[in-house]
């Protein structure tokens, strides 16, 4: 009896897709790890099945006997306890095949023991009407009936697992009390019935073919529970220091009351919540959630029942903060939420760890901070440029071994730099962004031949996506006694990494590297504007030159007083004087004791406001570290844009390029400069457009650089090194030429 | 016993495999160091055998660019070889460019060149050799000193602008280099030579606030201190100090000369004593030389004390020279100089000694040789030059007591300006400043101060200035007049 072929090529694209789906189910839920061996022959039994079927389907269904006897064949040799799901779904339908092929031939007894072999692998197992023609079905009904028999379990209280366990020690697990009858095959049966909490009973039942066995089992409590009503919702409870369940969700009317009662209020509070299987005694039991005071308890479970914990309310924990930064305007991040704007009073900050967070052009601001309940703190935060760990890299094959040591190392140990903010920067992303120009970390370096036009852009590029203004790239040379790293700091946008070498390991080597690093160039100095001259036969320090528009100029004093005292010293000597200024600060009132030029002038005491000169950064001095300067130079630029403190930043940034011969770079800060700065005696304007002769000069511009001489030279008060520094102007009108 | 030897055998083997697991390089290294610290303790010998050491031995070493450095350094400075000292530094330029030694070669043979230059064309060599430092090796550490050496190329040859223009550049391009300070000071100097006094105090100013602890802090206070004296107020301002009075007993009557060492000693030669002799500081009077009619006391390029006498020059301690001057007929002896008046030696050698019986300045070269007049050929005039001495930028000072007249010279004897017979009286004596301002001590009418434009800047006179005789100038411009009425040395500051 063969169903229709349209019927028949359906059941089998039905069973190939089941077929196909079993891998993907099995996938879905994790199972345990099978050997592969195992896993190799399900799928080989597999395969063969689907062969099997695709013959059971054509026109000679007995050839697919020969396919399904090798699918039961590896699978019965597996043995049925080392099946797993997918096997014993294969193996089933392998049976059912063979079964109803030889039906098809008219082997009806051999069709009747693959069926007896399929119940006995699954007893549940069913054939439909609707695919399988009525004979084959009523057979294979037949034969179930003689093997398989009925249980059905309740258990008081419900939800126990019921294992059944056959004298072979067999077990299948037959699913959650109370359920219906469930069809097993007829036997002797050991029957397990569990839930947590309380004992697991175990009874013996015989099940017989086409019976139905009933059983009730009450369960014995061994273990408590405790019930919690908690304000407010998201409270994590912890039981013995391990976490058994977070509030949630509104608290049930019936509870109300109660909660009330507590002093909480329901509309705030979580629905009740229980913490099942306590073992009996004591408990420590903790609350906790952000921005809350956490609450510790005990909690005492001497009996297997349940407990109603009193309701408990958590109580806020929050603190504030004030936070100012210069320049102002920063953007302010606290765990990385966004919160306004420096300056700014934060109310309502959750205690506990913050990560505060202040963002400007000009740098960042980065500090972990553990806030207390109710406290209030002020933070000046200071815009410190970040400088990023790139990486290290060996030069050669012995170094390779070293490098997460000396990576570990150098990250712990620079993190003590106070005027910088170090990280590690993603490798990765690192990799990505280097490779787009086909570049590696080496190839920013001095000496490795790589365009310093494309080092600048690609390091402007890095710095705008890693939000740095600097980069730290470490070498490992070659071997030697001591394991050396030559750390190696280049500005963002700038051309020319600086080296320095320390012992990668030794705590106390950085120490120098760390004090050299957080040098600040101090941009300005406090500044008289009076020029004087020691000599061995004057009484004090005559006065050579006043500076126009200077603060002694201010203060009357003139060309030819000499300087007796400063703030009730003696001066001795210009440096005497020099040293006196330099005690002061911009704004600061200083007091000379001066004597008038006229014979028998009197001494006069004249009270000078200092004011401020700006400095040139020298073009070649050992102890700085050039790239560190231009990262604070750079942020003086983006934090104060548009202000003479910017533009003469721009000029140092123009003196550090020229320090490494980046004439390009050095003419492109000028431009600006020159353009920023103001047309005033000392350094000003006329500094800028001698600088840019210079630049150009040395570019080959020759016909621009005279023109920028000849600029510079009208600038008759202006100056280098500072305020009182030599003239520009006869020095740019030498280099102008006639 | 024997296990005492067993224990040395057993350490000078620890010893020998330590020495032969350092590298050539490691042991060329050491072996050149040695050699600098022997240099430095002053034994020439050994350092050279050192440096020749890593050459021969060592050849393929990082070293040897260094060691064939020291080597011309030693034949240009120990045994003042130039041609040997020459032939190192080629070495290193040619066979060792890349080491960095090379721009040190470069540097050397430049100052060789420099050291030896008479003419622009000699110079202009020299500034080659310095400018290729920094072309070749723009970050090497002797870019500053070749830029310093330029300068003093251009200072040589009368550039004062290019040279302060380069030392500028050392200064404010290379603050943290040796040669900074002195650059700084050089450039002082310039501008005082091109008549900018102020700009110059400044700038000598600047040596002792950028550089204090440099050893050019002091002379740029002297500097400073002389240029206030003269420009620093509406009027040059010379006053006695009272306080100075050395007692030197006889040393001080008949006095013809006077010489402020580059120690700062006081020297005074004295006809009455027939010696010269030192006081210094404290005025602890110290040993002096003995000469029979001293006539002027001038200082070498070196520093040394020169004391002409009638018939011998002494230079120095021990070296003590008489000259003649070739025979007027073949075969006949040459003739002595029995009456000399005055000497002084050039920078380049060259001993200038006047001799009043031929009324002529004769020269003679580094070894006694005589080479004529001084000026000659058609400059030669007779004149009985009492005084010779230079002015520190290659001039040459000569006066001619019986024609009034103060001449300054340059070293080919072509006269660049001339002071008298107008206006001086009696002229006795002359001395000249580092900024080449003339001081002539005439017995009737003090002492007169001349810029180098040959203007009347000031006269120094005062009550206790009856007659001068002797003048010199100390380190800060201070002068020292002897009056010989008085028999005393003032000081005016």
């Amino acid at each position: 009896m063969r169903l229709p072929r349209a019927t028949r090529n359906l059941e089998g694209a039905l069973t190939a897709l089941v077929l196909a789906l079993a891998p993907l189910t099995a996938r879905a839920q994790p199972a345990p790890e099978l050997p592969p061996a195992i896993q190799a022959e399900v799928q080989a039994a597999q395969d063969a099945l689907a062969r099997g079927v695709g013959e059971f389907d054509g026109p000679q269904q007995s050839r697919s006997i020969v396919v399904f006897d090798e699918v039961i064949a590896r699978l019965e040799a597996l043995g049925a306890r080392a099946l797993p799901p997918r096997g014993k779904d294969v193996l089933a339908q392998a049976y059912e095949y063979r079964g109803r092929a030889y039906f098809g031939i008219g082997l009806s007894e051999k069709a009747s023991e693959n069926f007896r072999q399929l119940v006995q692998l699954k007893p549940d197992h069913a054939l439909s009407k609707e695919r399988v023609s009525p004979k084959v079905v009523e057979l294979f009904d037949s034969v179930k009936r003689t093997l398989v028999g009925r249980i059905a379990v309740s258990s008081e209280p419900a939800g126990a697992t019921v294992t059944l366990v056959s004298p072979g020690g067999l077990r299948t697990e037959l699913g959650l009390t109370d359920f219906f009858p469930i069809e097993v095959l007829a036997g002797e049966y050991a029957l397990e019935v569990a839930r947590a909490g309380y004992r697991t009973e175990t009874l013996a039942v015989s099940i017989a073919a086409e019976a139905t066995e009933t059983r009730a089992v009450p369960l014995t409590r061994v273990l408590a529970s405790a019930w919690f009503v908690v304000e407010p919702a998201g409270v994590e409870i912890w039981i013995d220091g391990e976490l058994r369940a977070t509030t949630a969700g509104n608290l049930a009317p019936e509870h109300h009351e109660a909660a009330r009662a507590k002093g909480l209020d329901p509309a705030r509070a979580a629905a009740r919540v229980e913490i099942p299987n306590l073992s009996l005694g004591s408990h420590a039991l903790e609350l906790r959630r952000r921005c809350y005071q956490g609450v510790k308890r005990t909690l005492d479970t001497p009996e297997p029942r349940d407990y109603d914990h009193d309701a408990i309310r958590l109580e806020d924990s929050l603190a504030s903060l004030k936070l100012s930064s210069d320049p102002p305007g920063a953007r302010i991040l606290l765990n990385g939420e966004a919160r306004g704007v420096t300056p700014a009073q934060i109310d309502g900050i959750c205690s506990g760890k913050v990560r505060v967070e202040v963002k400007h052009a000009a740098g960042k601001f980065v500090k972990d901070l553990v806030l207390e309940k109710d406290e209030a703190l002020s933070l000046d935060c200071p815009m410190r440029p970040t400088l990023a760990f790139i990486g290290v890299e060996a030069a050669s094959a012995g170094g390779l071994r070293h490098l997460a040591d000396a990576d570990e190392r150098i990250q712990q140990n620079l993190a003590q730099l106070s005027s910088l903010n170090f990280i590690a920067a993603p490798r990765e992303a690192v990799d990505r962004m280097l490779e787009q120009d086909k570049l590696t970390r080496l190839s920013l370096l001095p000496g490795s031949g790589s365009d310093p036009d494309l080092v600048r852009k690609v390091t402007d590029r890095m710095a705008a996506s890693l939000d740095v203004q600097g980069f730290l790239i470490a070498v490992l040379p070659e071997e030697r006694l001591q394991r050396t790293a030559r750390l190696h700091l280049l500005a963002a946008g700038n051309t020319t990494a600086e080296a320095v070498e320390v012992v990668f390991a030794e705590g106390p080597a950085y120490a120098p590297l760390v004090k050299r690093l957080d040098v600040l160039f101090a941009s300005e100095r406090p500044w008289s504007g009076v020029v004087t001259v020691d000599t061995l036969t004057q009484e004090g320090v005559p006065v050579l030159r006043v500076v126009p528009g200077s603060p002694a100029e201010k203060a009357g004093i003139v060309a030819g007083d000499v300087v007796l005292g400063a703030d009730g010293q003696p001066v001795k000597a210009t440096a005497d004087l020099l040293a006196a200024v330099a005690a002061k600060k911009p704004g600061d009132k200083l007091v000379l004791h001066v004597r008038g030029a006229a014979a028998g002038a009197q001494p006069r005491g004249v009270e000078l406001a200092l004011g401020a000169s700006a400095r040139e950064i020298p073009l070649f001095d050992p102890q700085l570290v050039y790239n560190k300067a231009m990262m604070d130079l750079r942020a003086v630029v983006e934090g104060y844009p548009g202000t003479e403190a910017a533009a003469y930043a721009r000029l140092n940034l123009a003196l550090c390029a020229m320090h490494f011969s980046d004439y390009a770079g050095a003419h492109e800060y000028l431009q600006k400069a020159k353009a920023e700065l103001p047309l005033r005696p000392g350094l000003s304007r006329g500094t800028a457009l001698y600088y840019l002769g210079l630049a150009l000069d040395k570019l080959g511009y020759r016909p621009q650089a005279v023109e920028a001489y000849r600029a510079a030279a009208d600038a008759k008060d202006a100056t280098l090194i500072d305020n009182d520094g030599p003239a520009v102007a006869s020095l740019a009108a030498r280099r102008a030429g006639p | 016993m024997r296990r005492g030897w067993l224990a040395l055998l057993a350490c000078l083997a620890v010893a020998a495999s330590a020495a032969a697991q350092e590298t050539p390089d490691v042991q060329a290294r050491r072996l050149l160091e040695d050699g600098r610290a022997y240099m430095a303790q002053g034994k020439q010998k050994q350092a050279l055998d050192n440096f020749n050491i890593v050459v021969s031995s060592f050849p393929a070493t990082e070293a040897v660019g260094q060691a064939l450095l020291e080597i011309g350094r030693y034949h240009m400075e120990v045994e003042n070889d130039p041609a040997k000292a020459r032939a190192a530094f080629e070495q290193v330029t040619k066979q060792h460019a890349r080491s960095d030694a090379a721009p040190g070669a470069y540097y050397y043979q430049g100052m060789l060149t420099l050291n030896r230059a008479t003419t622009p064309a000699e110079i202009d060599d020299a500034l080659a050799q310095f400018a290729r430092v920094e072309t070749l090796y723009p970050r090497s550490d002797w870019v500053p000193r070749a830029l310093a050496a330029q300068a003093l190329a251009h200072r040589r040859a009368g550039r004062y602008a290019e040279a302060t223009d380069l030392n500028r550049r050392v200064s404010l391009e290379y603050p943290a280099s040796d040669a900074a300070a002195s650059a700084q000071y050089e450039i002082g100097r310039a501008l005082a030579l091109q008549g900018l006094p102020k700009v110059a105090m400044e700038e000598f100013q600047q040596v002792r606030n950028r550089f204090p602890q440099s050893g050019w802090a002091e002379p740029a206070l002297q500097r400073t201190t002389a240029l206030y004296r003269l420009h620093g107020a509406a009027k040059p301002s010379f006053a006695q100090d009272a306080s100075f009075a050395p007692a030197a007993g006889d040393l001080l009557k008949d006095v013809r000369a006077l010489l402020v060492s580059q120690t700062g000693a006081l020297w005074i030669a004295s006809e009455k004593t027939r010696n010269a002799a030192p006081i210094d500081a404290a005025g602890k009077l110290g040993a002096g030389f003995s000469a029979e009619d001293p006539r002027t006391l001038a200082l070498s390029p070196t520093g040394d004390v020169i004391l002409a006498s009638r018939a011998a020059v002494r230079f120095g301690a021990k070296d003590v020279r008489t000259f003649t001057t070739p025979p007027e007929k073949p075969g006949a002896p040459p003739k002595p100089v029995e009456k000399i008046l005055a000497a002084a030696i050039t920078p380049g050698g060259v001993v200038l000694v006047s001799d009043e019986d031929r009324e002529a300045v004769l020269r003679y070269d580094a070894k006694g040789e005589y080479q004529g007049t001084f000026p000659g050929g058609r400059d030669a005039a007779k004149r009985k030059v009492t005084r010779i001495l230079l002015d520190g930028e290659g001039g040459i000072v000569t006066l001619d007591r019986d024609e009034k007249t103060v001449r300054v010279w340059d070293e080919s004897g072509k006269q660049l300006r001339s002071i008298g017979p107008v206006g001086l009286k009696r002229p006795v004596d002359v001395a000249v400043d580092a900024f080449r301002n003339l001081y002539v001590a005439d017995e009737e009418t003090g002492v007169h101060v001349f810029n180098p434009q040959g203007q009347l800047v000031t006269t120094i006179a005062s009550p206790e200035l009856r007659r001068a005789r002797a003048l010199t100038l100390d380190a800060s411009g201070a002068v020292l007049v002897y009056d010989e009425r008085a028999q005393r040395v003032l000081r005016y500051r």
